[in-house]
C-alpha cells in the first residue's frame, strides 16, 4: 500500500461498514464513542511512549511554538479525556479513527484503528475475559473467521524476577528490558560475572559503614561536589539510591543458575497450555510465587475456549511485551497471513500505570485493544 | 554548453574553515574566489569542472545525504547525525586529523551515584517513577542520542533540543543531562558536569566525503579522481 493511500468508493463503503460492524460490538458491551483530536499536543505522548515511538511520531509546531503532533495511537488521548472529566468508574470508551506513524520501511504512514478501552474496573480477571471478547466479536463481526492469536503476560516475568535472590535495583532493571532482545541477554551476562559494579568510586567509600552512618556519609560526598548543578534530579533521589547500594554490598553477582533459568523462561514459546506447564515446572524453586499468574493465564485460556478459540491454537510467547512501552501485564496479539507473510491485525493488553500517570485515581487498571482496519479488511476478504 | 560541474561543499567560517584552507594550500590546492560570489563560492586553481561552495559545516552534512553535492569536508558528527549509519548514502573518504571532537554523554557532576549509562538507565527509571515525567536530555544529536540510548537499553528519557550553549542546560534547569560534542572537557567541567565512563556516542573528526546519492557522471568521476588524488585520497568503485 502506498505511503500516501486514496481510498475509492468500494475501499471507503467496506471500511465504514466494517467500522460500523466492530462498533456496534463495542455499544453492544456498553462501550461510548469518544473521537479525540487529530492534532495533539505532544507532551503527552512524549513523556508516556519514550523516544522509540516519538521516532515514529509526526511532530510539528504552531506558530506560537507550541509541540504538537498528529496523534500515533488513540488510547493516549482517550484516557486523558476520562481522567480530565472526572466521570466515574470503571469507563467503557471506544473509538475508530485515524492514526498517523513514520514507516521506517515505507508502509502507510496514516491508518484507520477501532479500539476500546476498559477503565479502572478493579477485577483484572474480569477485564481480561471482557475485552478478550469484545476484540474477538469485533474480528468476527468484520468478517474474519481464521486467525492466530499470540498471547504473553508482562506481569509473569516482573513475578518471577521478584522472587529472585538479587538487589533491588537490578530486579527494576531485569524488568525494565526483558523485551530487548540481545540486549537483556547482555544484562544477564553482566550480572553474572559481577561486571554491572555501578559508581563503585562512590561505593566504595560507602562499604562497611553502619546503617546509621550511611546517610551522612552520602550528605558529605554530596556537599564536596558544592553547587554544581542537579536538573530536577533532587538530593534525595541520589541519596536514597545510593544508600539502597550500599546495603546491597559491592559489586553483587547472579548466580549462573538463576541466570539460566531467567532465560530459558523467556525462551518459552509454543501452545500455551504446553507453554505454561514448561514454565511451571523451570520456576519449581519459586512455585508459590508462580502460581498465581500462572493460574490467571489458565483462567484466560479458559475464557478463550469459551469464545470458540481453542487454547491449543494460542501462542503462548514468555518474552512478549510490545515496544509500547505502556504495557504493563496480559498482552495479545490478533495475527492473519497474506502472500507476503503473517500480518498483525490487533492488538492490547493492560496498561495499569497510564492512568495514573495522566492524574487519574491511584492504582486505576486499564485494559484495552486496538484493531488495523484496513489489514482487518484486506483478512476479511482473502478469507471469503 | 558546458557540462553540470563537480560540487565540492567546505566550511564557509570558523576554526574549521581556517584548518580546511590550510590542509588544501598544503595539498596543492588553491582556491579562486568567483568573482561576486561574496565569499560563498570558489574555483581550483589548475581544475576546471569544479564548483566550489561554502556552507555552514551543518548544511553540508546535510546537502551530502541528501545528494546536493558530490563532495564535502565536514565533521563526522554532523555527518552521523544526519544518517547514522551512513546508510549508503555517503561514503567517508579519508580523515583530516583536525577537527576533533567527542560526542559525549554529560551528566551533573552532583550526580556521584551516576558513572555508567547502566546507572543512567536506573537514574532514568526512578526519576520518571518519582516525577511522572522523563528525564530530559538537552542535545542537537537527537539521531545519535536516540541510537545510543536505545542501544543502552534506555528509555525513560525525552530529548529536548538545543540549539547552542547545551552544556548550560543542567544549570539554567531545561535538562537534566546532555549529549554534546567535547574536545577537552574543560567546558563540560566548568558547567558541572561529567562524561559518564561508557558515554563517549562517537569520536568524530573532520572528514573529506562524498554523497553516493548525487547525480554523478563519467566527467564528474573523472575531476573527482584528480582532486581526491592531491588530498591523499581516492573515490571509491
Amino acid at each position: 500500500m502506498s505511503a500516501f493511500p486514496t481510498y475509492g468508493p468500494d475501499d471507503i463503503a467496506a471500511l465504514d461498514e466494517q467500522a460500523a460492524a466492530m462498533l456496534a460490538v463495542f455499544a453492544g458491551r456498553g462501550y461510548t464513542r469518544h473521537e479525540p483530536a487529530i492534532l495533539q499536543p505532544a507532551q503527552i505522548f512524549i513523556d508516556r511512549s519514550g523516544e522509540e515511538i516519538r521516532r515514529r511520531t509526526f511532530e510539528l509546531s504552531d506558530p506560537s511554538g507550541r509541540e504538537l503532533c498528529l496523534r500515533p495511537d488513540l488510547t493516549i488521548p482517550t484516557c486523558q479525556w476520562q481522567v480530565e472529566s472526572g466521570r466515574p468508574y470503571p469507563a467503557r470508551l471506544c473509538y475508530h479513527g485515524l492514526a498517523f506513524r513514520h514507516r521506517l520501511g515505507g508502509g502507510p504512514t496514516q491508518f484507520y484503528q477501532a479500539g476500546a478501552e476498559l477503565l479502572g474496573l478493579e477485577d483484572r480477571a474480569t477485564g481480561d475475559v471482557e475485552m478478550m471478547t469484545v476484540a474477538v466479536g469485533a474480528l468476527r463481526a468484520a468478517g474474519l473467521e481464521k486467525f492466530e492469536m499470540k498471547i504473553g503476560d508482562l506481569g509473569l516475568f516482573a513475578t518471577l524476577v521478584d522472587a529472585l535472590d538479587v538487589p533491588a535495583q537490578w530486579r527494576g532493571r531485569l524488568k525494565r528490558h526483558f523485551w530487548r532482545s540481545g540486549y537483556f541477554e547482555t544484562l544477564l551476562t553482566r550480572m553474572v560475572t559481577g561486571a554491572a559494579s555501578d559508581a563503585e568510586r562512590a561505593i566504595d567509600a560507602l562499604h562497611g559503614l553502619k546503617p546509621a552512618e550511611l546517610r551522612p556519609a552520602i550528605e558529605a560526598l554530596l556537599d564536596k561536589e558544592g553547587d554544581a548543578p542537579l536538573g530536577m534530579r533532587t538530593r534525595e533521589e541520589i541519596v536514597e539510591r545510593l544508600m539502597v547500594q550500599a546495603s546491597d554490598g559491592t559489586a553483587p553477582k547472579l548466580d549462573a543458575k538463576v541466570a539460566e533459568t531467567v532465560k530459558q523462561v523467556l525462551d518459552v514459546s509454543g501452545p500455551a497450555p504446553t507453554a505454561l506447564e514448561q514454565i511451571r515446572t523451570l520456576t519449581k524453586a519459586v512455585a508459590a510465587s508462580m502460581e498465581k499468574p500462572l493460574a490467571a493465564m489458565e483462567a484466560r485460556l479458559a475464557a478463550l475456549a469459551g469464545l470458540g478459540v481453542d487454547p491449543k491454537s494460542v501462542r503462548f510467547v514468555a518474552h512478549f511485551g510490545r515496544n509500547l512501552e505502556y504495557y504493563t501485564g496480559f498482552v495479545f496479539e490478533f495475527w492473519s497471513r497474506d502472500e507476503s507473510g503473517p500480518v498483525e491485525i490487533a492488538g492490547g493488553g493492560r496498561y495499569d500505570t497510564l492512568l495514573e500517570s495522566l492524574g487519574g485515581p491511584r492504582g486505576a487498571t486499564a485494559i484495552g485493544c486496538a484493531i488495523r482496519s484496513e489489514r482487518l479488511l484486506a483478512a476479511a476478504r482473502r478469507g471469503k | 554548453m558546458m557540462a553540470d560541474p563537480l560540487t565540492l561543499a567546505i566550511p564557509s567560517k570558523g576554526r574549521l574553515k581556517e584548518q580546511v584552507d590550510a590542509h588544501f594550500a598544503a595539498a596543492g590546492v588553491a582556491l579562486k574566489q568567483t568573482a561576486g560570489a561574496r565569499g560563498y563560492r570558489a574555483t581550483v586553481e589548475g581544475l576546471p569542472g569544479i564548483d566550489v561552495m561554502l556552507l555552514s559545516a551543518s548544511e553540508i552534512a546535510s546537502a551530502l545525504v541528501g545528494g546536493d553535492v558530490h563532495l564535502g569536508v565536514t565533521g563526522e558528527d554532523l555527518i552521523r547525525e544526519n544518517a547514522p549509519e551512513l546508510d549508503g548514502r555517503v561514503a567517508l573518504l579519508k580523515p583530516l586529523g583536525f577537527g576533533f571532537a567527542d560526542v559525549v554523554v554529560a551528566v551533573p557532576r552532583a550526580w556521584i551515584d551516576v558513572s555508567t549509562m547502566a546507572d543512567l538507565d536506573d537514574a532514568c527509571a526512578a526519576f520518571a517513577h518519582r516525577h511522572r515525567r522523563r528525564l530530559r536530555i538537552a542535545t542537537k544529536y537527537a539521531q545519535l542520542t536516540r541510537r545510543f540510548f536505545a542501544h543502552a537499553g534506555i528509555s525513560d528519557y525525552r530529548i529536548v533540543g538545543s540549539a547552542g550553549a547545551t552544556e548550560g542546560a543542567p544549570t539554567a534547569g531545561t535538562a537534566e543531562a546532555i549529549v554534546d560534542i567535547t574536545t577537552t572537557g574543560s567546558t563540560l567541567k566548568a558547567n558541572g558536569l561529567k562524561v559518564l565512563d561508557d558515554g563517549v556516542i562517537l569520536r568524530s573528526q573532520a572528514q573529506l566525503a562524498m554523497s553516493i546519492t548525487a547525480d554523478w557522471t563519467e566527467a564528474m568521476r573523472g575531476s573527482a579522481g584528480v582532486l581526491l588524488k592531491r588530498l591523499g585520497a581516492t573515490l571509491p568503485a
